[in-house]
């Protein structure tokens, strides 16, 4: 007998989603698919939960609209982003870092404190602006939305602002990372009418979700 | 050359503006409708403001962050800054202190109006939108703030929307809090900010930087989840240590006691951690949303302070409602809201026109809406037409093989179709819009 979903949980593909699907796995959610599973949606018809699998930018759309109640986004695309949505539990996994970083042969010679006017590549527009402008730095900004480590390589910025979680990709690619902008954690984040309108099923996921954090 | 053959010429709209075609506007003034007369059904009665004033008046009970997305222009004749009003309330709150100061109170203002603002446009969030609202100025009981929650539950109603909550709060329990701690400008702001996004890791790692008492910490940290039914009031009234904050929460029981007994509780959430609003409210302030709507569909709360920055001191409380996300929620829960065209149209293939603008004449002065073709063209093009325009009944008089002094009723609804001689319908025009027989009467 299944129920008529009530609330619908966003999920970001990548590296979020194998420790967010274990999380529900925890607490018990049901007919989770495989991580090599393809499926973008799936239901747990008894407790009426629907889960989407969408790119992690989306999310923040998705719950602002309200087209899923609740989501699982990184603290890096929430800041970037800026969604008006509720943002109640800090997660805890998916650690990494917003990072300025540059070629090994600039960083040797550089000084940040010097620094009047950069070109920056990176999936982070807003954050790099505000990180530099606040320096007193003027940027230009590139816009890239992926491999951001290339463009000092091949000479499309001199420096970049990225995610890095263990440092290796920077360091393969003969990168130093110069200075952190921020830290991020996975978040949960909450459309602000469903937590109103649907406050009970809502209330009781977010405290579910979070005795598993802290337990 | 016209105009938009020019290079570079594009009929575009600016961001953040609408255009309302028939339909649209059809289904925004039936919203409105409504909510005047909820508004009228209480008591209230309408005042039309300017669209522009002074900026330096306006900006008078406006926070700064409003001011900065206010739309600002140069009066020619004093060279003084002019702004697009950005929010009733102060307007409507200057004028009840000034020019409405020595009526009796208390006064129930109403209004329906565009209000402008530089807004990154987003769900249901435009450059020009419109309100419709009410000020109950004069007040400072509970119940005052009980009727403008009971009045914005009918106007949900009134329009047919359902699974809608009123998130109610009091500005004062955070005040309260902020008070015995004397944080610095910045930290408070961060607060305010962690606590509007729910934010409870910020909020810990704030608290953790302040270093408060024990409970005024534990207190500020259960903000972001004292909210819910009627057991939030008790986990708060444990928590609460101070006065401020106590005097806030005795309001919240004494309203949500209110709203038990208008018998309206089940559309009440309470949120003591909810800090968003308008820097002028002072003591209970509440949103109404519906579900599958990200954004709330009408706000407001009580503003004791801000008569007083114009005149005399006076208690005052209101809200509105946002006319697009309402149309927005009405689409989102499938409420048909009635859209028409005429009731009829006219279509008269005779030359002398008498029978038809003596038939429109009696139908307009019977209140029926009437449209004539004008256009000389087919039949079957006149009623594709009249359907494009949403007609109720076509009335086709002189078509090519009918009997001379006849008139062919059709239904576009139903399409049912009778015929009625013109002497019969100038007798009686409204037979019209009575309901025609199913079995079509004498074919023409």
């Amino acid at each position: 007998m299944s129920a008529r979903p009530r609330i619908t949980l966003a999920l970001p593909k990548g590296r979020l989603l194998r420790p967010a699907l274990e999380l529900l796995r925890r607490m018990g959610v049901r007919d989770i698919p495989g991580p090599e599973s393809r499926r973008l949606i799936w239901e747990d018809p008894d407790r009426g939960l629907r889960v989407l699998i969408l790119k992690p930018a989306d999310i923040p759309t998705y719950v602002e609209y309200g087209a899923a109640d609740l989501g699982i986004v990184g603290k890096d695309i929430l800041l970037e982003q800026a969604p008006d949505v509720y943002e109640p539990l800090d997660l805890g996994f998916g650690l990494c870092r917003l990072v300025v970083a540059e070629p090994r042969e600039l960083w040797e010679r550089d000084d940040p404190s010097k620094w009047a006017w950069v070109r920056v590549a990176t999936k982070y527009p807003t954050l790099t602006e505000r990180y530099f402008s606040e320096r007193g730095v003027q940027v230009e900004v590139i816009r890239l939305d992926g491999s951001i480590e290339l463009a000092p390589l091949v000479g499309l910025a001199e420096r970049i602002v990225d995610l890095v979680a263990s440092g290796e990709t920077l360091r393969e690619n003969g990168l130093v990372e110069v200075a952190e902008i921020v830290r991020s954690t996975a978040r949960l984040i909450v459309n602000r009418a469903a937590l109103k309108t649907a406050h009970g099923a809502v209330s009781r996921l977010l405290e579910e979700m979070k005795a598993e954090v802290r337990g | 050359m016209s105009a938009i053959e020019r290079p570079g010429f594009s009929t575009q709209l600016p961001k953040g503006v609408q255009l309302y075609l028939p339909d649209e506007a059809a289904r925004k003034r039936h919203v409105e409708g409504r909510l005047l007369e909820v508004f009228r059904l209480w008591g209230f009665r309408e005042v039309i403001t300017p669209s522009y004033e002074y900026f330096d008046v306006l900006a008078v009970g406006t926070d700064e962050a409003l001011q900065e997305r206010m739309f600002k222009l140069v009066d020619r004749e004093t060279g003084r800054m002019l702004a697009l009003r950005a929010d009733i309330t102060p307007q409507l709150a200057r004028i009840a202190a000034t020019r409405l100061r020595d009526r009796p109170k208390p006064l129930r203002l109403a209004y329906v109006t565009n209000v402008f603002r530089y807004e990154e446009p987003r769900v249901g969030r435009h450059r020009e939108f419109y309100q419709a609202g009410v000020e109950l100025i004069g007040l400072p009981k509970p119940e005052a703030d009980t009727e403008m929650i009971a009045m914005a539950i009918e106007g949900f109603r009134a329009l047919g929307l359902d699974r809608f909550q009123i998130d109610v709060g009091q500005v004062e329990f955070f005040r309260g809090i902020l008070e015995t701690l004397a944080p610095d400008g910045a930290t408070a702001r961060a607060l305010r900010e962690a606590l509007r996004r729910k934010d409870a890791a910020e909020l810990e790692r704030l608290v953790g930087a302040l270093g408060p008492p024990p409970a005024t910490g534990d207190l500020l940290l259960a903000l972001p989840s004292l909210y819910g039914r009627a057991e939030v009031l008790e986990r708060a009234a444990k928590l609460v240590n101070n006065p401020r904050s106590e005097r806030a929460l005795e309001n919240l029981v004494e309203i949500h006691r209110l709203l038990t007994a208008y018998g309206l509780v089940e559309h009440i959430i309470l949120d003591l951690g909810e800090v968003r609003g308008f820097d002028y409210y002072s003591g209970v302030a509440f949103e109404g949303y519906v579900a599958g709507l990200g954004a709330e569909l009408c706000g407001g709360g009580r503003y004791d302070h801000l008569l007083g920055r114009f005149g005399p001191p006076c208690p005052a409380t209101g809200f509105a409602f946002d006319v697009d996300r309402l149309l927005l929620a009405l689409e989102a829960q499938g409420v048909e809201v009635p859209v028409r065209g005429p009731e009829v149209f006219i279509i008269d293939f005779t030359e002398d026109k008498t029978a038809a603008l003596a038939l429109s004449r009696r139908l307009r002065g019977l209140g029926l809406a009437v449209a004539r073709d004008i256009i000389s063209r087919g039949l079957e093009e006149s009623i594709a037409y009249a359907r494009e325009i949403r007609a109720g009944r076509v009335l086709v008089i002189g078509a090519p093989g009918a009997a001379a002094g006849t008139a062919r009723v059709l239904d576009l609804a139903t399409g049912r179709e009778t015929v009625w001689t013109l002497a019969e319908l100038l007798a009686r025009p409204e037979r019209l819009i009575e309901p025609l027989p199913a079995a079509g009467g004498v074919r023409a």
